[in-house]
């Protein structure tokens, strides 16, 4: 028996491309775009960013940003940071 | 010593040595699939959610996620009635501080 289930986090993430994506960093900080690419890491290439500080919109980011996967914590498929 | 330093051989012998088996997790998680735990990270983030999968270096797929808000000023303090729920989400085992079981859980006045 293998000790890996079936729904692979990675896998999951490789869904993702071409789709939005919430990320949340380890601090407050939570970055929305349509995810570009990845890596063994998780370093994330990103597209047309927006980014929150504790919910609120702080910066928009035309083109690609890479986010080094150091500072990631989750990564929310489709999801826009939701109000409530 | 130094001699062996130059050459090539001995070093790849010595990186041998210290290679054991591999070694596995010595958190079985296949025991919390399919039931709703608390993930605490680096940095102070709180959510609970339903695990779904995870591999090898412990991302995990939650489901029916809900993340716990913190106070800005104290980061000790949780408002639990600030939940948002976020649904699926993948959390990276490098930002993974604990990880426990909500069932049987209860919260204590204290």
């Amino acid at each position: 028996m293998s000790s890996v289930s079936e729904i692979l986090p990675l896998e999951v993430i490789d869904k993702t491309i071409g789709q939005e994506v919430t990320i949340l960093l380890k601090d407050y900080r939570e970055f929305f775009g349509t995810l570009v690419g990845f890596d063994d890491y998780v370093n994330v290439v990103i597209e047309n960013a927006v980014e929150y500080l504790e919910d609120q919109e702080i910066k928009r980011f035309q083109g690609k940003m890479l986010l080094t996967g150091n500072n990631i914590a989750m990564l929310i498929p489709g999801g826009k940071p939701a109000s409530n | 010593m130094s001699e062996a330093r130059q050459s090539q051989q001995p070093r790849q012998e010595q990186k041998k040595k210290f290679e054991g088996p591999k070694r596995e997790s010595i958190i079985n998680l296949a025991q919390y699939k399919d039931t709703e735990v608390r993930v605490k990270f680096i940095g102070g983030r709180l959510v609970t959610g339903i695990l779904k999968g995870y591999d090898e270096l412990m991302n995990l797929v939650l489901d029916e996620t809900v993340e716990y808000a913190r106070d800005p000023e104290d980061e000790t303090i949780i408002h639990k009635d600030q939940a948002k729920k976020i649904g699926l989400v993948v959390i990276r085992g490098t930002a993974l501080l604990s990880l426990c079981s909500l069932e049987g859980a209860e919260i204590i006045n204290t």
